[in-house]
């Protein structure tokens, strides 16, 4: 199923740039919708095998999919949105879609590698698509953000690769040589834990640009400062996943070692290091791109902390990814809207949304409660159980530590929105061109809701496939 | 033969560190792709013949010949000829690369593991360190696109050392992405040169806040 997915993928996306046709683009999409729909199906029909020899349909790969099958028509509205908006030019429309497909379909790709190498295969493809995207305005602040971007990515994946290879060194002597991961999981025990210690240490500094956190954040906050919204929407949610997938898949190895505590550790340092620069950062931040962006390195930083406490923190980890991919992703669309409207993404130039576009307003206000994990946002189910697992295992001081940055970091969010929403309309604002439809708003309404249903009353399968997830590190 | 290969490899990196001619850059990465076909001739001959052949054609045509005329089609196409941006003297980068091979030995020695084959590990360790430092002091695009190149060579050394057995499908992935991602950086080093009229990265400094 799999293979016939990417050669899909390839085939019609290599069509999309050559007919350059605006029908053929539009058919195209909505097929591609279907079939991602499609795949996630019957990736749950066949749950636990393997397809196209190097994939395998696990739990975290499903519940992703899932995610991002959610999110994939979303997307390709808001996208057609923007680009009847700023790209008129049918060449450019049809390189965007081509992308953004040959994206969506890396990003499942990386959430069901088995093997270790494809895994870096689908993430470095991820990064290439990426770059087309952010490239798209052909600006010269967007040709930055793609160079260093795709720069600071392929270094940050080639290091990460390296971690693949010493993970190759220590596979040999612990059994049969494979690099799948089920395999390295069974025989994680008696590996050599110094050398593994070097290859997650190697894989966690080279994901860390796909999860936006320490040490290589700097290039994903540039890249989603530019990016076109709904682009930012997706690499904020399901982008952020493939990162969590890579960095997942290698703690689940290193977890069943006497190295697991040490891992645990690194996780813990990277994630205070994220949470304290994102508190940081959001004291210089002068666009709503770049707070959205600091924002999901927080989140990120609050997973890893998941992960360093265990328990409960692991079921915790992932529901926290899944509700904040509707979150992050709901307000990227709507900051879509926004800056549609002020013909701007600097906070500056915003300002008296409520009586511009009243629902817009009314996502943001909902949008500031859900990012900052105030109830009755889902988030703050996900953060109250991090917190208990921290507490749990006794580790108050760190968590005293989190709740006063995020404290400064919920004050900095809630002064730029608020701008946004109650600051006098700036001067050169022409109300009289002002017009938004509407009903752009309902599907950001429904990622919101979606969010809070998940998080307060979630139903039965889609708990039991977080613990499925999770019973591999358990 | 192989010690002779590993150690002109290692000469190439000193090299890297003293030139600063657009050319030679292209040409050093061209020797190494020569320098690791060698590598692979004499010490891979045991594997599956489809599996070695496929690595042979990687360093002897990907490495050694596609990617170093493509690079000199981007220099011609943005007129380098000298790098001249890096503030460090190159006698302390010649300090630097050999304190780099030498800190690697002695690490690699340190870290003796019976699946590693010491002589590729010394030399793969090195050159991804001088990858990451020749990025660093330079301030030009396109030195940094040869600092991912050399970093590039440094772990294919490095997949030798531990005697890596990823499948050959997967294997053709890895390589196709690598030449993708390189052609990429390529073209965005002439939309670099084009905008910015120059290829120092100081240029690209436009998206703080």
């Amino acid at each position: 199923m799999l293979g016939y997915y990417f050669i899909l993928t390839v085939v019609m996306s290599g069509m999309m740039i050559l007919l350059k046709n605006r029908t053929f683009n539009l058919v195209a999409i909505l097929l591609f919708a279907l079939v991602q729909a499609g795949v996630t199906v019957y990736a749950n029909l066949n749950f636990d095998t393997t397809d196209a020899m190097f994939f395998r349909y696990d739990s975290l790969g499903i519940l992703l999919t899932g995610v991002l099958a959610a999110l994939t028509p979303i997307t390709f509205y808001h996208s057609y949105l923007y680009l009847k908006r700023y790209s008129p030019a049918l060449s450019q429309q049809s390189i965007y879609w081509a992308a953004l497909i040959v994206l969506i379909a890396s990003i499942t790709g990386a959430y069901f590698a088995e093997n270790v190498a494809l895994l870096w295969v689908c993430v470095e493809v991820t990064t290439l698509c990426v770059t087309v995207l952010i490239f798209h305005s052909r600006s010269k602040t967007s040709l930055e953000a793609s160079w260093k971007y795709l720069f600071i990515s392929s270094v940050g994946v080639a290091i990460a690769f390296m971690g693949i290879l010493f993970l190759t060194a220590v596979s040999v002597e612990s059994g049969p040589k494979s690099l799948d991961f089920t395999d390295l999981v069974r025989n994680s025990q008696s590996m050599n834990s110094t050398w593994l210690k070097i290859a997650f240490l190697l894989v966690l500094a080279g994901f860390s640009i796909k999860l936006s956190i320490f040490p290589l954040f700097a290039a994903a906050i540039d890249a989603k400062t530019i990016a076109p919204s709904p682009v930012n929407a997706l690499m904020s949610s399901a982008l952020i996943n493939v990162g969590f997938v890579g960095i997942f898949r290698f703690y689940s190895i290193i977890a069943q070692t006497d190295a697991a505590v040490w891992s645990q550790n690194v996780l813990m340092i990277t994630g205070i290091i994220s949470i304290f620069l994102a508190a940081i950062q959001l004291f210089k931040v002068k666009r709503f791109t770049r707070m959205y962006a600091f924002s999901t390195m927080e989140h990120m930083g609050i997973v890893c902390l998941a992960l360093f406490a265990g328990g409960i923190g692991y079921y915790a980890a992932i529901l926290h990814i899944v509700l904040h991919s509707f979150v992050k992703s709901g307000l990227f669309y709507q900051l879509g809207q926004s800056n549609f409207l002020f013909k701007s993404i600097w906070v500056r130039d915003s300002g008296a949304y409520f009586k511009i576009n009243p629902l817009g307003a009314l996502v943001v206000l909902a949008g500031f409660f859900s990012i900052t994990a105030i109830p009755p946002s889902g988030l703050f189910v996900s953060e109250f159980m991090i917190f208990k697992a921290l507490f749990l295992e006794k580790q108050i001081l760190i968590a005293i530590i989190v709740l006063v940055l995020l404290t400064v970091i919920m004050f900095q969010i809630g002064g730029f929105l608020f701008h946004l929403l109650f600051e006098k309309s700036p001067e050169h604002l022409d109300k009289t061109t002002l017009q938004i439809n509407q009903y752009e708003t309902i599907t950001q309404f429904l990622l919101l809701g979606l969010a809070i249903y998940l998080g307060y009353s979630p139903p039965g399968f889609f708990v039991d496939i977080i613990n499925s997830a999770i019973a591999v590190i358990q | 033969m192989t010690y002779f290969f590993i150690i002109v490899y290692s000469i190439t990196l000193v090299y890297f560190a003293l030139t600063e001619r657009v050319k030679k850059f292209i040409a050093l990465l061209a020797i190494q792709g020569v320098l690791l076909f060698g590598i692979v001739f004499f010490n891979l001959n045991q594997i599956a013949l489809a599996e070695f052949l496929f690595i042979l054609v990687e360093t002897i045509v990907v490495k050694s010949v596609v990617i170093p005329v493509f690079l000199n089609k981007v220099r011609r196409d943005n007129k380098l000829k000298r790098v001249h941006e890096t503030e460090i003297p190159v006698f302390y980068s010649i300090m630097a690369v050999t304190g780099m091979l030498m800190v690697s030995f002695f690490m690699s020695n340190y870290l003796h593991h019976q699946h590693i084959h010491t002589k590729f590990f010394t030399v793969a360790i090195a050159s991804v360190v001088f990858g990451i430092y020749f990025i660093i002091i330079h301030k030009n695009v396109f030195s940094h696109l040869v600092g991912y190149l050399i970093i590039e060579n440094g772990i294919f050394l490095l997949s030798l050392a531990v005697g890596s057995d990823i499948p050959m499908l997967v294997n053709l992935a890895v390589l196709l992405d690598v030449l993708m991602g390189v052609l990429v950086i390529g073209i965005f080093v002439n939309r670099v040169s084009d905008k910015f009229q120059s290829t120092n990265i100081d240029e690209l400094a436009k998206l703080k806040d």
